[in-house]
């Protein structure tokens, strides 16, 4: 297998690892990594050899992930939702996650894509604010904004998370 | 030395990273004497592990075969002859088109990916559907009661490996089929009724690019369409039942569809 193959394999465990933080249902984020590889192998002339693929990939993802959204907003209330979201939600997966771990989850899912591309593109994948802003086509102050307004606002969502989850021990 | 005023700003550019090397002592500094920033550092800090540790467990899950073969393998060829490598495949496109009142249907998580195949299928389902299925008079143009026969045409002309999946558990009977024209290859649809006269239809046809499932309704309150499909087949179902009762009919007739695929 030659070389830009290999780089590209190498890649898929964090492009899966974003992908789930961007859609959550297993299935999906799967699909958008496989769509992501897909566009990425018919254009492997745009990658030049000897740079890190990383930021490449992030970005094909990334376009596909927009699409996706528009896609989906257009359809407005009729969107479009998995079987495997809607026939098994908790999913089993997710019923063995701690409180701590849904909640996490259930906060990133509340804020707006945008948002929460923004700060797992920094805080997760360990993107400097120039490559994501990059990978995300925005300016850096854009993406400085999305983060501090994410943050705040994944705060805010995982604290009402856990008043609600102190009322009910509190009930019992 | 002269401390420089620093924001909320930049306990974002600490945490990510950003903050030059030589500021850092000064904003612990500041920090220190701001007990409001300092607590509003620490949990965003928090924030931040926690994300990293929930999702930390991806990276050591293996990679599905259907992503790292779409690398070692290339892209699937765009021109696919229709049955070309499919002889086991099920059916191409399994479409239940429901028909009962009331697009309970609110989309919830809905980031799906939507490739304009399944759109077209999902659309052809439920056009099928809304011209067959609620045509009391016309419904099918071979009548349930001798399956076997039934299957076999439909399977022949649609050159999938089709069966007409038992639905009796889901209170559904049986009214019979008919061909459809498609694209590529015929289509088929099969209808079902149940006691209180809902009718669910479902529709297959052998096409299908990729491996995807997902929902799809047209319009509020029209019939839901839930498919599958796959490299070389699929199958989706559709309907406006409850969403709930729609998802359990679409996995028994899933199964036994597979089932029969897998048996042959």
């Amino acid at each position: 297998m030659d070389e830009k193959k290999t780089a590209i394999l190498a890649e898929i465990p964090r492009l899966r690892r974003y992908a789930r933080a961007l859609l959550r249902d297993k299935d999906a984020a799967d699909d958008l990594v496989q769509d992501s590889l897909e566009r990425a192998l018919t254009r492997l002339d745009n990658w030049r050899t000897g740079e890190n693929p990383r930021r490449w990939l992030f970005t094909i993802m990334h376009h596909l992930f927009v699409d996706q959204m528009r896609k989906v907003s257009r359809r407005g209330g009729n969107a479009t939702v998995p079987v495997e979201a809607a026939e098994n939600l908790p999913s089993a997966a997710t019923q063995q996650d701690s409180f701590a771990v849904r909640d996490i989850l259930d906060a990133l899912e509340a804020i707006s894509p945008e948002r929460r591309a923004a700060i797992m593109m920094v805080a997760v994948e360990g993107f400097s604010y120039a490559e994501a802003a990059n990978i995300l086509g925005i300016p850096a102050g854009t993406l400085m904004s999305r983060i501090a307004r994410g943050r705040e606002e994944l705060r805010g969502l995982l604290d009402d998370a856990a008043r609600r989850r102190t009322f009910r021990i509190v009930e019992r | 030395m002269t401390q420089r005023e620093y924001t909320i700003r930049d306990i974002h550019l600490a945490l990510d990273g950003e903050m030059p090397a030589e500021e850092r002592a000064d904003f612990e500094a500041w920090l220190e004497a701001n007990p409001e920033m300092k607590a509003k550092n620490a949990r965003f800090t928090d924030d931040a592990r926690r994300l990293r540790e929930v999702f930390a467990g991806v990276l050591k899950e293996p990679a599905p075969e259907r992503l790292t073969e779409m690398v070692t393998e290339g892209p699937p060829r765009i021109a696919r002859s229709w049955l070309a490598g499919r002889q086991s495949a099920v059916a191409a496109a399994v479409i239940f088109a429901a028909g009962i009142a009331g697009g309970y249907f609110a989309g919830s998580s809905g980031l799906r990916m939507q490739a304009e195949a399944e759109n077209e299928l999902a659309e052809k389902a439920i056009g099928a559907y809304v011209t067959y299925a609620v045509d009391r008079g016309h419904t099918v143009e071979v009548g349930g009661t001798d399956k076997p026969y039934l299957e076999g045409w439909l399977s022949k002309r649609t050159g999938l490996k089709l069966v007409a999946p038992d639905l009796a558990n889901e209170g559904f009977e049986l009214l019979g089929g008919r061909l459809l024209p498609g694209a590529e290859s015929p289509a088929a649809l099969l209808v079902y009724k149940d006691q209180a006269g809902n009718q669910i239809s479902i529709y297959m046809v052998a096409e299908g690019e990729k491996k995807t499932r997902g929902t799809y309704t047209e319009k509020a309150g029209g019939p839901t369409a839930i498919y599958w499909l796959d490299k070389d087949y699929g199958c989706a179902i559709v309907g406006s039942l409850p969403q709930e009762r729609l998802t359990e009919v679409a996995k028994s007739a899933w199964k036994q569809l597979v089932a029969a695929g897998a048996a042959s």
